[in-house]
């Protein structure tokens, strides 16, 4: 072991193309994560934040908010059905928002909602709103008066709220009565009349089983709505689930390469060294002791990789542009270097049967 | 030549193997460049596909159609700017319709009929001539969008039958159905009883001869207040997704690149250590450097072209099996194009081998201690 980190301090040269391929790919594992938490966060924030039970869509709307719409007599029978202790209106208005002096609108969305969520107070006077932070990025500020739709109706922003966005759209956090109002303006076709909303959050009474209620208020509504559960309602929202598996496929396939290139690289640095590993065994190491060393520079390559492509992903996300919905998440990076360690490990053990077979009788020639 | 093509012979299994490995990889990049394609065809085809040359959206939308919202002034606007020969609105929206019996989303394409706005991949049927006919995606004549069904939505209240069908004319990875501007103002009507009326989603455009699509956009964008017009392959590139799957794909594609590079580097190298003894005898007994160098190229080469032909191989018989519903094409000149890149970097791959075989000292034959030497 002391033999191999000795190795790895005098000659680093040595494991410099492992090491830089092993950099690159803890970069691309980090963006590709970063990528995939950003757009799963960011599309998915006001969903999450729902503390209530259950997410009523009309049925024909297919789990979608934006065509979904709950009318005053459906809510009335939601509002009716056994199990059920409170409603909230949710409704959302996905448009641009001029801020004061800047030149690009904010990409927004302007959220109708009665309360329950989470980390949001309650709705604010009509013509404010609470800001979701990451509108931070496009210039908005507490005490800004924005101006949205062809109408240019004016919102005022009162403080910030975290972690609430909508389909990457930070959101603005209103009344409802203010949110009918701008969608009216900023779509007359989705225009929605006093008392309906596009969903309805549901909590479901002490005691009561949120998948019967679910079913009692199908019932109730003669069938034409669909109740989910928050966790169903996220996974509902568009692309949300492809994205998740897609980029867990190439995230695993990466380590997977990871794992190749140790293994071929540490196949290579055994061959190379047959006749040293020879002689080592000749003066009595055992094979065990080589692989443990073995495995020792894989780990520490790959740890040198992990820091310096942890480096070179914070510096490359200081400087995406903020329109790119790239987080970088400090559980995310955990799991890549934990699976960066396990390739390693395992990429390295490729060469124990190498090992193993060396004779000792190599050692004199 | 002849001693790298008798040690592949002899080897056959090593090299056979590293041959799959590299035909492996190869399908992969071509695989995934396929279904690159594909994919942004079904997120684009209804916009691409359409004969409107300029898209008009409202300023607010940031150049999103389903955020976008023109007023009826600015439509009208639109067509007195100098240099359009013809003009109408786009409806765009997504709807959930009843097709083959079954609920599923749909796209219509609410258009001028005969104007732009118009399918111009129609592979059987006719355009639509009056309202509530529809061109549908072809990709989806067996779900329901044949030619002769009928797609209803909002209940019953709207029934469109289909009368042609399109090539490549997906929108949002969504079947779309080519309609008049009435069928879609019904059509969100019937869904919204409460809309006032029905705004245009965007408008499209046509430039007189001798004035490009893009100098046309200039004009509309300078000339009527808050839209944003764009020449259509600019409309196409900004739709939302096209660019982050683009990236996604590219930076997949960037690695599969480097994985095959390593692997080619890592194989020869270490192919070029186990041999180094036999190389040096070869030295030592006169063989030419350049002539050992050629050798290690010839398998580079023999390798990677037989890897290629693999990866070649797997994609047609990929796209023998594919499905209706996603087409996968063996297009020769991808994998022309990929084969030339991978050739490339499998020359780079073996600089470190080249490196080896030359530094390879012909007298350490002699000064091996089995052989007599004094080490």
């Amino acid at each position: 072991m002391k033999l191999a980190i000795r190795e790895l301090l005098r000659r680093p040269g040595r494991f410099a193309v492992a090491g830089s391929a092993l950099t690159l790919i803890v970069v691309l594992l980090l963006l590709l994560g970063g990528l995939l938490d950003g757009l799963y966060l960011g599309s998915t924030g006001l969903l999450r934040a729902q503390q209530s039970d259950l997410v009523v869509y009309s049925e024909d709307a297919r789990e979608s908010i934006i065509r979904s719409r709950i009318d005053v007599d459906v809510r009335a029978a939601i509002d009716g059905t056994d199990g059920v202790a409170a409603t909230y209106g949710l409704g959302t208005a996905l448009l641009g928002a001029r801020v004061p002096g800047e030149t690009d609108l904010a990409d927004t969305a302007v959220v109708g909602y009665e309360g329950a969520i989470a980390g949001v107070p309650e709705p604010p006077a009509p013509g404010q709103a609470w800001a979701d932070r990451r509108l931070e990025a496009a210039g908005v500020g507490v005490g800004d008066v924005l101006e949205l739709g062809p109408e240019a109706l004016t919102l005022e922003v009162i403080g910030w709220v975290d972690d609430v966005s909508f389909l990457q759209q930070g959101a603005l956090m209103v009344e409802p009565g203010t949110w009918r109002e701008i969608l009216a303006s900023a779509r007359p076709d989705a225009t929605l009349p006093e008392g309906t909303f596009q969903v309805v959050g549901v909590d479901v009474a002490e005691g009561s089983d949120p998948d019967a209620v679910a079913d009692a208020i199908a019932a109730a509504t003669g069938g034409t709505t669909v109740a989910l559960t928050v966790d169903e309602s996220v996974l509902a929202l568009p692309g949300v689930d492809a994205q998740n598996s897609t980029f867990t496929q190439i995230i695993g396939i990466t380590l997977l390469v990871a794992g190749l290139i140790t293994a071929l690289f540490f196949a290579f640095v055994t061959i190379e060294r047959t006749a040293q590993y020879g002689v080592l065994k000749a003066i009595g190491a055992s094979s065990a002791q080589i692989y443990v060393g073995l495995v020792v520079q894989a780990v520490a390559v790959t740890a040198g990789a992990v820091v310096l492509g942890g480096l070179i992903s914070v510096a490359l996300a200081s400087q995406i542009p903020p329109d790119i919905p790239l987080q970088l998440e400090p559980p995310r990076a955990l799991f890549v270097a934990v699976g960066m360690f396990v390739t390693a490990v395992i990429g390295g053990s490729i060469s124990l049967r190498r090992v193993v077979r060396i004779d000792p009788a190599s050692a004199i020639g | 030549m002849t001693l790298a093509l008798r040690e592949i012979r002899r080897a056959k299994l090593r090299f056979g193997l590293l041959a799959g490995a590299v035909g492996l990889l190869v399908f992969l990049i071509m695989f995934q460049q396929t279904l690159l394609g594909t994919l942004l065809g079904y997120f684009t085809g209804a916009l691409e596909n359409q004969s409107g040359q300029v898209v008009v959206y409202g300023e607010d939308a940031r150049r999103n159609i389903e955020g976008s919202v023109l007023t009826p002034d600015q439509v009208a606007a639109v067509a007195g700017v100098d240099g359009v020969a013809e003009s109408g609105p786009l409806g765009q929206g997504t709807f959930t319709v009843r097709a083959d019996g079954e609920l599923t989303d749909a796209v219509l394409w609410g258009h001028t009929l005969g104007g732009p706005g118009s399918p111009t991949t129609l592979s059987s049927g006719r355009l639509p001539e009056a309202d509530f006919e529809a061109v549908a995606s072809s990709i989806d004549a067996g779900s329901g969008f044949g030619i002769g069904d009928t797609v209803s939505l909002a209940g019953d209240a709207v029934e469109i039958t289909i009368v042609g069908l399109a090539r490549d004319a997906r929108f949002s990875v969504l079947p779309a159905m080519f309609v008049s501007y009435a069928t879609y103002e019904a059509a969100v009507l019937a869904v919204n009883p409460d809309a006032p009326f029905v705004p245009a989603t965007a408008a499209l455009a046509n430039p007189v001869d001798g004035v490009s699509p893009a100098e046309l956009a200039e004009r509309i964008t300078a000339a009527v207040p808050g839209v944003d017009a764009l020449d259509r392959a600019t409309a196409v590139a900004e739709l939302p997704g096209v660019s982050a799957v683009s990236q996604s794909f590219n930076l997949i594609l960037l690695l599969a690149f480097v994985v095959v590079t390593l692997v080619i580097g890592f194989f020869f190298l270490i192919i070029t250590v186990q041999k180094a003894d036999a190389v040096t005898l070869l030295k030592a007994v006169g063989a030419d450097t350049s002539t050992l160098v050629r050798s290690l190229l010839v398998q580079v080469a023999l390798v990677t072209v037989a890897g290629i032909v693999i990866g070649g191989g797997l994609l047609q018989v990929a796209s023998l099996g594919s499905s209706e519903e996603f087409p996968i094409e063996a297009d020769p000149a991808l994998v022309a194009g990929t084969g030339a890149i991978i050739i490339v970097l499998a020359a780079l791959a073996s600089i470190g081998s080249i490196r080896r075989v030359v530094r390879l000292d012909a007298t350490a034959v002699v000064s091996r201690p089995s052989m007599g030497g004094i080490s």
